[in-house]
C-alpha cells in the first residue's frame, strides 16, 4: 500500500511538472507573439512617421509596399478608421490613415492593439520575412533581428547587454573624435546606434559632431567643386556634405525612437535653422518636438524659427500661450513681452505694406484714398509698436519704415544710405537689410556693386555643380542669364 | 486555516534559519561588496567622455552598467545561494537533525527554497538601492521605471535559482549545481539558436536533420528563454508611452512564476527520493 502511494504522489508530481512546462511553452509562444508584435509595431511607427514627416522613399527596400498593405487593413479595421489626426497636428493631406494616427503620440496603445491583432496576423508573418531578408529599411536594427526566427544575431553575443556594449563604443567614438579621425568616428557611430537604436545621446552628440565639430575648421565649398546630391536636390561639398550627414543621422534616430522630442529639436533648431538657415523645416521638426512630451525650452526655439519664416502669427499666438502658461518664469517675465510686440510690429509692418500694394494696384480714386488712409493708420500703429518696443531691433524696423517711405517718395539713394547705417547698428537684421538694399538698386537701376552681385547670385539658385542632371542644369543656366541681363 | 499555519509554520522558521546562516557567508558578502563598488563606480565612468557635450549621457552610462552589475553579480549571488542551501546541511550534517524533527521533506524544501530568495532579494534590494539613489541624486526625480527593471530581475532569478536547486537536491556537493546554475543561465539566453537549429535543418530534406529540427521546436518551445527578460534593460531607458511594455511585465512575471514553480517541483521531485 505504501509503494502505491508513493507511485500516486510521484505521479502527481510528475504532472504538475509536465503541466508547469506546458504553461511555459504556452507562455513562450505568447511571449514570442508579443515580441514580434512589438518588432511589428516599432516598424509600422518608423514607417508611419516616415510618411508623415520625411517622405524619403527608397525603391530598393519593401517598407512602401508593406505599409501601403498595412493601411488598407487599418482601413477596414473598425477600431481605428473613425480616429482622427491630433487636434494641434499639422496638415495632413495625402498622409495615410495610419500616418494621422501616429501624428497624436496619445493613440499610440491603438497602433499596438492594430498590431498585435489577429487581422495583422499575415502582415506580422510578411514582416518577419522580410526583415529576416532584409528588404526592409526601417527594419535593419539588432531589435528585429531578436524577433526573427533563425535567431543567429549579434544580441545574443551580448547575453542581452548589448545597451552597455554600446556604451563602451560610444567611448571609443569619443576617443576617436578626440584624436581627429571622423571617418572612422562616424562607422563606429552607427555601430553604437545599430547596437542600441534607443540610445538618443547617440544620435543627439553624434549629429552635433557631424553637423558643429567636423565643420568647424573647413570652408565653405566653392560652388565648381561641389556635386549634385540626388535625395536633397542641392549642390554640396565635404563641408555641406556633413549637415546632410547629420540630417539623415538624426530622421534615422527619430524613425528609431518616433516619440523622443530632442531628435526633432536638433533637428530643427541645431541642424536646419543654425546651420541651414532653412525655417520653414526647422520649424516642421521643431512644430513636432512641441507636439510631444518636452522641456520648457523648446516652444521658445519654435516661436524664434516662425519668426524668422514669416509665421507671425502663430510665433505671436505661441508667445502668447507661453507667458499664460509658465506666468512665472523668467522668460515670460522678461523675455515674451519683447518678443509678443516684436510680432505684433512685424505683422503691422506686413500689412502695411499690402495695403499700399492694393493702393497702388487700385484703379477707383476712391478706394485708392480709402487703402492710403488705412495703410497709414496701419503705418502709425506699427511705428507705435517700435516704439514700444525700444532696443536695437525696435529701432532697425524704424529705420526700415522711414527707409520704404523714402523710396515710395524716390528718393532712393537716401533710403539706400539710411538702411546702409542702419544694419550696421542691428545685426539682426543685417541680412534683411542687405537684401532691401539690393532690391532698391535693382528698382531704381543702381549699379549693384561686385559682391552684391555674388549675394544675388547666390541666394538665387542658380549654383551649377558636377552631377547635376541636365534639365536641371539648363534652367539654372538660363536663371542666371536673366538674373545677369538685369545687373 | 489553522493546518495551512502550522503547514508552513516549520518553513517558515527553515527559511529565516537559512536567511540568517546564508547572509553571512564570505562569499556572497564579496559578491555583493564588488557590485556595490562597480554600481558606485560607475558615477565615475562620464569622466571618460567629452565634458563638453552637455547631456545626459553621464546618467545612460550609469542606468546601463548598474542594470548589467546587477544582473550579473545577482546571477553569481543568486547560483551560490540556491546551489549551496541544500549540500552544505548534507555536507555538515544538519539536515539529519531538522529531518528527524517533525518536519515534512516538503516542508524543508520550501523553507530552503523561501531562504534563498529571501536572501537573493535582500541582496537584489540592497544593489538596487543604491542604483536608485545613484539615479536619484543626478536626476533629482525618483527612477520608478528602475522597480520595474528590479522586478523583472527578480523573476529572471527565480527560473535560474529554481532549476539550480533542483540540481542541488540531486547533488552532494555544491560544486556541480553551481556549474549547473552557470549553464543553465547561459543556455537560457542562448534559447534562440534552437530556432535556427530548427530552421537550418529543415533545409537539407533529410530524415534525420528534420528530427533535429523537431527536436529544436520542442526544446525551443518548452526550455525557459531568458532572453524574454531584456526588458529590464530596456525598460529603464524606455521610450516615453511605450504600449508593449504594459503587456509584457505581467506575462514574463507569469513566466518567472511557473517556470519556478516547475523548478521547485524538480527539486521535491529528486529530494523526495534522496537517501537522507
Amino acid at each position: 500500500m505504501p509503494d502505491m502511494s508513493k507511485s500516486i504522489h510521484r505521479f502527481f508530481v510528475l504532472a504538475f511538472i509536465v503541466l508547469c512546462f506546458v504553461a511555459g511553452a504556452f507562455l513562450n509562444l505568447r511571449l514570442r507573439h508579443l515580441r514580434e508584435s512589438e518588432a511589428f509595431y516599432r516598424w509600422i511607427l518608423a514607417a508611419a512617421t516616415n510618411e508623415r514627416l520625411f517622405e524619403e522613399e527608397d525603391t530598393e527596400d519593401q517598407d512602401r509596399a508593406l505599409f501601403s498593405r498595412c493601411v488598407e487593413t487599418a482601413e477596414q479595421s473598425p477600431d481605428l478608421r473613425d480616429v482622427s489626426a491630433a487636434a494641434d497636428a499639422p496638415a495632413l493631406d495625402g498622409v495615410s490613415l495610419l500616418g494621422r494616427i501616429a501624428s497624436d503620440y496619445k493613440e499610440d496603445p491603438r497602433i499596438w492593439e492594430f498590431a498585435r491583432s489577429e487581422a495583422t496576423a499575415g502582415l506580422r508573418g510578411d514582416f518577419l520575412n522580410l526583415a529576416r531578408e532584409q528588404k526592409l529599411r526601417f527594419a535593419q536594427d539588432i531589435q528585429y533581428a531578436e524577433a526573427q526566427a533563425g535567431g543567429v544575431n549579434v544580441f545574443n553575443l551580448f547575453f542581452g547587454f548589448r545597451k552597455v556594449a554600446a556604451n563602451f563604443v560610444w567611448i571609443e567614438v569619443d576617443r576617436y573624435w578626440h584624436q581627429g579621425n571622423t571617418y572612422r568616428m562616424i562607422t563606429l557611430m552607427r555601430t553604437c546606434v545599430a547596437l542600441d537604436p534607443h540610445f538618443i545621446e547617440a544620435f543627439v552628440i553624434g549629429a552635433w559632431h557631424l553637423a558643429y565639430n567636423v565643420t568647424a575648421r573647413m570652408l565653405d565649398t566653392p560652388w565648381p567643386e561641389r556635386e549634385w546630391h540626388p535625395t536633397y536636390e542641392v549642390c554640396l561639398g565635404e563641408k555641406e556634405r556633413f549637415y546632410y550627414y547629420a540630417v539623415d543621422f538624426l530622421k534615422e534616430g527619430a524613425r528609431r525612437n518616433p516619440r523622443d522630442y530632442r531628435l526633432y529639436f536638433d533637428l530643427g533648431f541645431s541642424v536646419y535653422k543654425q546651420k541651414l538657415q532653412d525655417y520653414a523645416n526647422a520649424v516642421k521638426y521643431l512644430s513636432e518636438a512641441v507636439r510631444l512630451p518636452h522641456e520648457q525650452y523648446v516652444p521658445r526655439q519654435l516661436f524664434l524659427c516662425q519668426e524668422l519664416n514669416g509665421q507671425y502669427e502663430d510665433a505671436l499666438a505661441g508667445w502668447k500661450d507661453y507667458a499664460t502658461r509658465y506666468p512665472d518664469s523668467t522668460i515670460s517675465i522678461d523675455v515674451a513681452p519683447r518678443f509678443i510686440l516684436r510680432n505684433e510690429g512685424l505683422i503691422l509692418e506686413r500689412d502695411y505694406e499690402q495695403l499700399r500694394g492694393q493702393a497702388a494696384q487700385a484703379g477707383d480714386p476712391a478706394e485708392k484714398a480709402r487703402l492710403e488712409a488705412q495703410a497709414q493708420d496701419v503705418w502709425q500703429k506699427a511705428r507705435a509698436v517700435w516704439e514700444k518696443v525700444n532696443d536695437p531691433f525696435g529701432e532697425g524696423r524704424k529705420a526700415r519704415m522711414d527707409a520704404l517711405e523714402l523710396r515710395e517718395e524716390g528718393r532712393y539713394l537716401e533710403a539706400i544710405a539710411f538702411l546702409d547705417r542702419a544694419r550696421w547698428e542691428s545685426s539682426d537684421l543685417w541680412q534683411e537689410f542687405s537684401d532691401l538694399i539690393i532690391k532698391i538698386k535693382q528698382e531704381a537701376k543702381i549699379p549693384l556693386t561686385v559682391s552684391e552681385k555674388k549675394a544675388v547670385l547666390r541666394d538665387s539658385v542658380v549654383g551649377v555643380c558636377a552631377g547635376m542632371p541636365p534639365e536641371e542644369r539648363e534652367k539654372r543656366l538660363r536663371a542666371a542669364e536673366e538674373l545677369q541681363a538685369t545687373f | 486555516m489553522k493546518t495551512v499555519a502550522s503547514f508552513f509554520r516549520g518553513p517558515f522558521y527553515i527559511a529565516l534559519y537559512t536567511y540568517r546562516e546564508g547572509i553571512r557567508k564570505k562569499v556572497l558578502i564579496g559578491f555583493l561588496i564588488l557590485s556595490l563598488l562597480v554600481i558606485f563606480g560607475s558615477s565615475f565612468i562620464s569622466s571618460f567622455l567629452d565634458p563638453s557635450a552637455e547631456t545626459d549621457m553621464d546618467l545612460k552610462l550609469i542606468k546601463d552598467i548598474c542594470v548589467t552589475a546587477i544582473s550579473i553579480f545577482g546571477v553569481l549571488i543568486t547560483i551560490y545561494v540556491s546551489a549551496s542551501v541544500v549540500p552544505n546541511e548534507m555536507e555538515n550534517r544538519v539536515i539529519y537533525t531538522v529531518l528527524s524533527k517533525p518536519v515534512r521533506r516538503i516542508q524543508y524544501l520550501i523553507g530552503k527554497f523561501l531562504g534563498a530568495q529571501l536572501i537573493i532579494i535582500v541582496n537584489l534590494l540592497l544593489m538596487g538601492f543604491l542604483f536608485f539613489m545613484a539615479l536619484y541624486l543626478r536626476q533629482g526625480i525618483m527612477p520608478t521605471l528602475l522597480l520595474w527593471s528590479i522586478l523583472l530581475t527578480y523573476f529572471e532569478f527565480l527560473i535560474v535559482s529554481a532549476f539550480t536547486f533542483a540540481i542541488s537536491c540531486f547533488a552532494t556537493s555544491s560544486l556541480v549545481p553551481i556549474i549547473g546554475g552557470l549553464f543553465i543561465y547561459i543556455t537560457g539566453n542562448l534559447t534562440e539558436y534552437l530556432k535556427d537549429v530548427e530552421h537550418r535543418a529543415g533545409q537539407t530534406g533529410q530524415a534525420f536533420d528534420e528530427f533535429i529540427g523537431q527536436v529544436a521546436s520542442t526544446l525551443h518551445a518548452v526550455l525557459p528563454n531568458l532572453q524574454n527578460f531584456s526588458l529590464k534593460m530596456q525598460i529603464i531607458t524606455g521610450q516615453p508611452n511605450d504600449p508593449p511594455t504594459d503587456v509584457l511585465i505581467p506575462n514574463l512575471i507569469l513566466y518567472g512564476v511557473l517556470y519556478g514553480l516547475a523548478g521547485f517541483a524538480c527539486a521535491y521531485l529528486a529530494f523526495w527520493r534522496k537517501e537522507v
